[in-house]
């Protein structure tokens, strides 16, 4: 972890100096970066659990597998009883995630095109050539921010060593840096303390994170997906941060013996030798990722019908659902949906299975309400499928 | 120091200790005791039975963000100028104890990290410009006094055995813990104890992985879980593991009735959220008379140790009669003998007088969570120190150029000024609770409890920026009862407020009382800002001493109103907010509730049918 923000602060201060230098540096410092990866990320596939070996709590993880096939769903809340597997679950996520091509090394994970954009602009005079660039490919990042994080090391801050040993003011970047084009996975996000609720709601809503503090000025790219997990018990959670999450899983105890006897024994198993465990579902985890590149792949020919549009907009209208947020997220989530199937037209029987997902922390809350949202949603889209039905 | 062999009593809190020290996988143990039972002299011996050179670290309760989770060790850092980073607590407990007293004092951002740490096994080091994995695998024993409040949902979650909650109070017991605090035990005899005990749990821990257990024992525990309401999945396997400690621990290999029993009541009953029902078979609903297969249940214990190991295969037929039968009945004894005096009763702790302030009910200013650091001056505040290095780091080549030139000679290493001075920003905590006292007597109490609960939901769902938070506590019959302690969580409130029993009398001093309880208790955990929200006729009409003796039903008017009257200027004194609402017919008034407001200090509504709105509007204007 050290090594790899060392690797970075040196790409960064880097930057700061001659274009030349940089470049003539780069190599060098690029195999340090390289390194250092590695082994982290194999120490991570050796502590996870496996996603393919988790039993049960089917609505989070196909919010989760959504996330991957299209980011701009908008991420993914996790609410319910504890000892669930919530952290489970997006922990393992990390295994099953597809690979992205980044500028080598680059610890802000920017593509080519981001890359030229921005150093280019800041160097004004002699433009990077594409041919120049060195690309790897990295496992999407899957960033864990703790509660007990401040707000230096989750926008990034100057280099305090650098600072006191020579003077420099070098930035070194925090979690939202790490976080770009990857995952942002935040546990017990209804204890969030509110300054960084409001740094992410800002950053969320731009896709940049701007650093202006002790002297430093930076701006980089900051698009990832918020992925929050918390008990409803232990709090409520601020109602725009709320409404940033794309969807909405909810996760109960599981009451089936039949189940809760697998998870155990799966468990146990695990624990007694995680290692020969993992070699063991190797196959089910490499079908699962093959399954979501497919799906990935597909989405870009995943069409919607008109008609569908319209009862997604009468669906919203009906549920009384402010802004246009609803809509849109209903309408990605069911393109990913049906990509995931392996469909290229999305019909309402793909919005039938996702709108709970997309509209149950949308509704307006009503105190005395008694009825679940869920249900709610399903009475109000029956009466919009029948009246589809009658109309046609 | 009294050593773990000479604790007499609290058997079950020493098993539990047992367990955890030949399987410390179970995370951890709870014990809630009350004052001077010995429990946190049980905990700290605790180290007598593991082995040499486990750490064993105590979490003051006061413990700051940067202690408990480590962060640059300044001095160090200054002395050698490169970064030297300093592990906290949790990190320092690493494959061994974590040992919290007063656990449910602890602060609510304390919980919050550890039960962070305890999910991940490390802990995550994102502050000051630090970026780190400290390994923090570590065992929780954490002891409390349930009149101080209960301990956070979360955490229990994480830690496998809660000892269930027994008041000491067999003489006998404590005249021999006085003897041994005076040291009239033979100290040979105390080390020859200890090493047979730490003899046996070696010997156990060797066992661990060779005991085996039944598929029908691990579905039995998991049906007690479910027919208990636990909550969650994750308890399994802790009875599980503490059901195979518990046989390793008895030189055997396989797991028995016992085994499974004290696993349930040491991680399945205290969790427990309803009474199990005995499910009527259809026999017994053919018949109305239990099976005869009651009878045989003594021999059955033997019968089942000698079980066929093909036990294992039968994986298909789950309704195997007789086991679940037996699981059933293991359940019912486990619940029976523990239950009534843990669950059901839970408040009844927090019912009983508050202890005058033997903590600190001094609020720290200085604690809460470190959020960020602004320029400020040394007096307004904490010195933040790293920014306050960060910013005058860039300056130091041309300060001391600037020195030089003055003439001016200096061996510091470093020159700072007053414009690079940061201080710390805290979190603020300053949300109000707000204590609902819903009078639950009567025959208008369905409505003022609707009332009450449409106010209690949009006050926390309009009040998330301010951090505010409510507990409710109902009164009717013969004392109040505090149905939701301090939470922002609207689930919750919605259904506690759901399945509440209402009628009977006034126990109006007892809410008082049991309010002014709730408000110091939070008082204790950073809450300034008090305000009593009662939704009452102001009529009393029973006395404190119900709640205590069951024989007083009632009592002269002048002296209710005495009661109310010490109560409510004590209330007024402690700075408590109150407002009064009255949601009774005017006819039916007699101006009591105007009264009580006086008492109080507070403000009188009159809100017949009130909208919850409205009565929100009240407490906040």
């Amino acid at each position: 972890m050290t090594q790899t923000a060392k690797a970075a602060k040196k790409t960064t201060s880097a930057k700061a100096s001659a274009t030349k230098e940089a470049k003539a540096k780069a190599p060098a410092e690029e195999k340090a970066v390289t390194e250092v990866k590695k082994p982290a990320a194999k120490k991570k596939s050796a502590l996870a659990f496996p996603f393919t070996s988790i039993v049960g709590q089917e609505e989070m993880k196909l919010s989760l597998i959504l996330n991957i096939i299209d980011p701009r769903i908008g991420g993914v809340l996790v609410m319910g009883h504890r000892g669930t597997g919530k952290s489970t679950t997006v922990r393992a996520l990390a295994e099953v995630l597809p690979f992205i091509p980044r500028v080598k090394g680059d610890i802000y994970n920017r593509t080519v095109e981001q890359y030229i954009e921005m150093e280019s602009g800041a160097k004004g005079a002699s433009a990077i050539k594409p041919e120049d660039v060195k690309t790897e490919l990295i496992p999407v990042p899957v960033v864990d921010l703790p509660l007990g994080a401040t707000e230096d090391r989750v926008c990034g801050t100057i280099d305090i060593e650098k600072a006191l040993t020579s003077g420099v003011k070098a930035f070194e970047p925090g979690l939202l840096a790490q976080s770009n084009r990857g995952f942002l996975y935040i546990d017990e996000v209804n204890l969030l303390d509110d300054h960084l609720v409001d740094v992410l709601l800002d950053v969320a809503a731009s896709g940049k994170n701007v650093v202006e503090r002790e002297g430093i000025s930076i701006r980089h790219p900051a698009r990832f997906v918020l992925v929050g997990s918390g008990n409803p018990e232990e709090g409520e959670l601020r109602p725009q941060l709320l409404d940033r999450f794309g969807l909405h899983a909810r996760i109960i105890t599981i009451n089936d013996v039949a189940k809760r006897v697998q998870i155990v024994k799966l468990r146990r198993e695990y624990d007694e030798d995680p290692e020969a465990f993992m070699k063991k579902v190797t196959k089910e985890q490499q079908k699962l990722q093959k399954k979501i590149v497919a799906a990935q792949q597909l989405l870009p020919q995943v069409t919607m019908d008109d008609a569908v549009l319209t009862d997604i907009a009468r669906l919203c209208m009906n549920l009384g659902i402010d802004g246009h947020r609803g809509e849109l997220t209903i309408t990605r989530t069911a393109h990913a949906f049906a990509a995931w199937e392996g469909d290229k037209e999305v019909t309402m029987k793909h919005v039938r299975e996702i709108a709970g997902l997309c509209l149950r922390h949308r509704l307006r809350k009503d105190p005395l309400e008694t009825v679940d949202a869920g249900e709610k949603i399903d009475r109000e889209l029956g009466k919009v499928l029948g009246e589809a039905e009658a109309a046609a | 120091m009294i050593a773990f062999t000479d604790i007499v009593g609290m058997d079950l809190a020493k098993q539990a200790l047992m367990l955890l020290a030949v399987d410390p996988s179970l995370g951890g143990v709870v014990i809630p005791s009350t004052v001077g039972s010995g429990k946190s002299t049980l905990a700290r011996a605790f180290a007598d039975i593991l082995p040499d050179g486990t750490p064993f670290v105590e979490l003051p309760l006061n413990v700051t963000e940067d202690r408990l989770i480590g962060g640059v060790d300044l001095e160090a850092t200054l002395a050698s100028g490169v970064r030297v980073v300093q592990h906290g607590v949790l990190s320092k407990a690493h494959k061994g104890v974590l040992y919290v007293d007063s656990l449910s004092l602890l602060d609510s951002s304390a919980v919050s990290h550890i039960m962070d740490a305890m999910s991940r096994g490390v802990v995550l080091v994102e502050r000051e410009g630090l970026s780190e994995v400290h390994p923090a695998d570590f065992m929780l024993v954490g002891t409390y006094d349930p009149s101080d409040g209960e301990v956070r949902m979360g955490l229990l979650d994480r830690i496998g055995i809660i000892v269930p909650f027994t008041p000491v109070n067999d003489y006998r017991a404590r005249k021999q813990i006085v003897n041994i605090v005076m040291g009239k035990r033979d100290e040979e005899d105390t080390q020859d104890e200890l090493r047979m005990l730490r003899g046996l749990i070696d010997a156990a821990r060797e066992q661990l992985h060779k005991v085996s257990m039944t598929n029908e024992q691990i579905k039995g525990l998991i049906q007690t879980a479910i027919s208990l309401g636990v909550e969650g999945n994750r308890v399994d396997i802790f009875a599980i593991r503490a059901a195979i400690a518990n046989a390793a621990l008895s030189q055997r290999t396989e797991v028995d009735d016992e085994d499974l029993k004290l696993a349930m009541k040491l991680v399945l009953v205290p969790r427990a959220t309803r009474m199990p029902e005995r499910e009527p078979s259809p026999e017994e609903m053919a018949q109305e008379e239990p099976p005869p297969q009651e009878e045989e249940q003594p021999e059955q214990e033997g019968e089942d140790e000698n079980a066929p190991p093909d036990e294992t295969d039968s994986e298909a037929d789950e309704e195997q009669k007789d086991t679940p039968d037996m699981i059933e009945e293991l359940m019912m004894d486990a619940v029976e003998t523990e239950l009534p005096d843990n669950i059901l009763n839970i408040s009844l702790a927090s019912k009983k007088k508050a202890k005058s302030g033997s903590r600190g009910e001094a609020l720290n200013n200085k604690r809460g969570r470190f959020v960020r650091s602004q320029p400020g001056e040394i007096k307004s505040g904490k010195v933040a120190l790293i920014p306050t290095l960060i910013s005058a780091a860039p300056w130091q080549a041309s300060r001391k150029a600037e020195q030089a030139r003055k003439g001016i000679k200096t061996t510091a290493a470093l020159i700072i000024g007053k414009e690079d001075v940061k201080i710390k920003r805290f979190r603020d905590k300053s949300g109000t609770l707000f204590i609902f006292m819903v009078d639950a007597s009567g025959s208008m109490a369905l409505n003022r409890m609707r009332q009450a609960k449409g106010a209690v939901s949009s006050l926390l769902q309009n009040a998330y920026v301010h951090r505010d938070q409510v507990s409710l506590i109902s009164f009717r019959g013969k004392h109040a009862q505090v149905l939701l302690p301090p939470s922002q969580s609207v689930d919750r409130a919605k259904r506690e407020l759901d399945v509440l029993p209402t009628g009977g009398g006034t126990p109006l001093a007892s809410a008082l009382l049991t309010g002014w309880e709730t408000a110091k208790q939070a008082r204790t955990k950073g809450i300034t800002q008090i305000m009593f929200v009662m939704i009452t006729d102001g009529r009393g009409n029973i006395p404190l001493g119900a709640a205590y003796d069951p024989t007083v039903t009632k009592a002269p008017k002048e002296d209710l109103e005495k009661e109310i009257e010490a109560l409510a200027l004590s209330i007024q004194a402690d700075g408590i907010a109150s407002i009064v609402v009255d949601t009774q017919m005017n006819y039916l008034s007699r101006g009591e509730a105007p009264k009580l407001a006086q008492k109080l200090g507070g403000r009188y509504f009159y809100l017949p049918n009130a909208k919850a709105e409205q009565i929100v509007e009240a407490a906040l204007s």
